[in-house]
């Protein structure tokens, strides 16, 4: 933690100090620190959503970074990157091309172009914060929100019926499958193991990284600004998103949760599940541990255990 | 050269840095306790605005653009950042 903090201090801030994000919001902390490690030998791209809604991609012929900032479209964010970074290849010259893009533009609307990118192995740092929805156009449901939540586009009624009756997409897994040189998930609530895991994907110059980060949205989701990090935390302590990577098709867990918590727990922080009863948090309960299990048998060897 | 007409249509990206004063949003505001301090960083790590600074051997909350969401205060497992009204403590600025 000494080292993480010793980088972050010693780094410039290249992000505008004043954008908009919600009181607390972790998609804020999670640019920042993301962008503290990669440098100012960077290029980025933010595709509509949360981030280019508060102002980093800029307004009003001011810039919200210290960098170059690309405000793409929701669905060719990975290809137009490819295409810069063929540019910057043909020039000689080495750089950060990275998109940090939210779920909607990644896992919904913006995955043709992503699979298409990591087919042909375009050397690009791909971050995809994902908060389960399309937060800042109202809360409607995307295919990362989790089975029972309530969105705005699948609502609850007042005899608690209703949410989304699918489960989450299982993302991060389909990005490791199409054998990229490194996938990983990470979460704000780590921080020292998200500045490892992006320090890593900049060492990849064959390929595709991609970085998933789960990112509990608090005005979305209904979670009190200062419990930000602590539901983050809570998310990977109960082994609903556990925090792994993908090196060269090997599979190894960061942070092993030997003593998990009940999912439960998880749950009772959030408003968007409080119409859920006991049977659908069963369920979810048995979705998470059916997945652990099975990355557990993918992984090549156990990670740290849980120092927080 | 670009002709002045040409400029009416194409301008250049970027005449300075979009920031906007995210410091007026905050009800409570962090004290920060500095003999309570255990100069573990966690507030550090933990603001999403990054207001904590890092000094030599200690951290100081710069308020200036601080939304006072309370993470810190949350987090510090030494109980040394507490959540005051804005404007009744002496440390803050404003």
């Amino acid at each position: 933690m000494r080292e993480t903090i010793e980088t972050l201090s010693n780094n410039k801030e290249l992000i505008s100090p004043g954008i908009s994000a919600c009181v607390g919001c972790n998609v804020e902390l999670t640019l920042r620190t993301v962008m503290r490690v990669l440098g100012p030998n960077t290029i980025i791209a933010i595709p509509p959503g949360c981030m280019g809604g508060v102002g980093v991609v800029g307004w009003n012929k001011k810039s919200g970074a210290n960098v170059p900032v690309f405000f793409p479209l929701l669905d060719n964010t990975a290809s137009m990157l490819a295409g810069i970074k063929a540019y910057y290849k043909k020039i000689g010259r080495d750089i950060n091309v990275v998109a940090f893009a939210g779920d909607g533009a990644s896992v919904d609307c913006g995955f043709q172009s992503l699979s298409g990118a990591a087919e042909r192995n375009d050397n690009i740092i791909y971050i995809c914060y994902d908060n389960e929805g399309y937060m800042n156009t109202g809360y409607q449901r995307s295919a990362s929100t989790t089975r029972g939540a309530w969105t705005s586009t699948t609502p609850v009624s007042k005899e608690k019926v209703g949410g989304k009756k699918q489960h989450k997409k299982d993302f991060p897994m389909i990005m490791a499958m199409h054998d990229i040189p490194y996938m990983a998930t990470a979460s704000p609530a780590y921080i020292p193991d998200l500045v490892n895991k992006v320090k890593k994907a900049m060492e990849v110059k064959e390929g595709l990284a991609y970085i998933h980060v789960l990112n509990p949205c608090l005005t979305g989701w209904g979670i009190k600004p200062n419990e930000s990090i602590e539901v983050s935390r809570l998310s990977v302590q109960t082994r609903f998103f556990p925090l792994y990577e993908v090196v060269n098709g090997d599979f190894k867990l960061t942070v092993d949760i030997k003593k998990p918590k009940p999912v439960e727990q998880y749950i009772n922080k959030i408003k968007k599940f409080s119409h859920l009863s006991k049977d659908d948090i069963e369920e979810i309960q048995n979705y998470v541990d059916k997945k652990w299990n099975k990355l557990k048998m993918s992984c090549v060897e156990g990670g740290r255990n849980d120092e927080q | 050269m670009m002709e002045s007409k040409e400029k009416e249509y194409i301008t250049s990206v970027g005449e300075g840095i979009y920031s906007i004063n995210t410091g007026d949003w905050r009800i409570n505001e962090p004290v920060l306790d500095q003999e309570k301090c255990k100069k573990c960083g966690l507030c550090f790590l933990y603001c999403p605005v990054f207001c904590i600074e890092k000094k030599d051997d200690y951290y100081e909350i710069n308020y200036d653009y601080c939304k006072g969401c309370g993470i810190c205060a949350r987090e510090c497992k030494s109980g040394a950042i507490k959540m005051v009204e804005k404007g009744s403590s002496s440390y803050a600025k404003n």
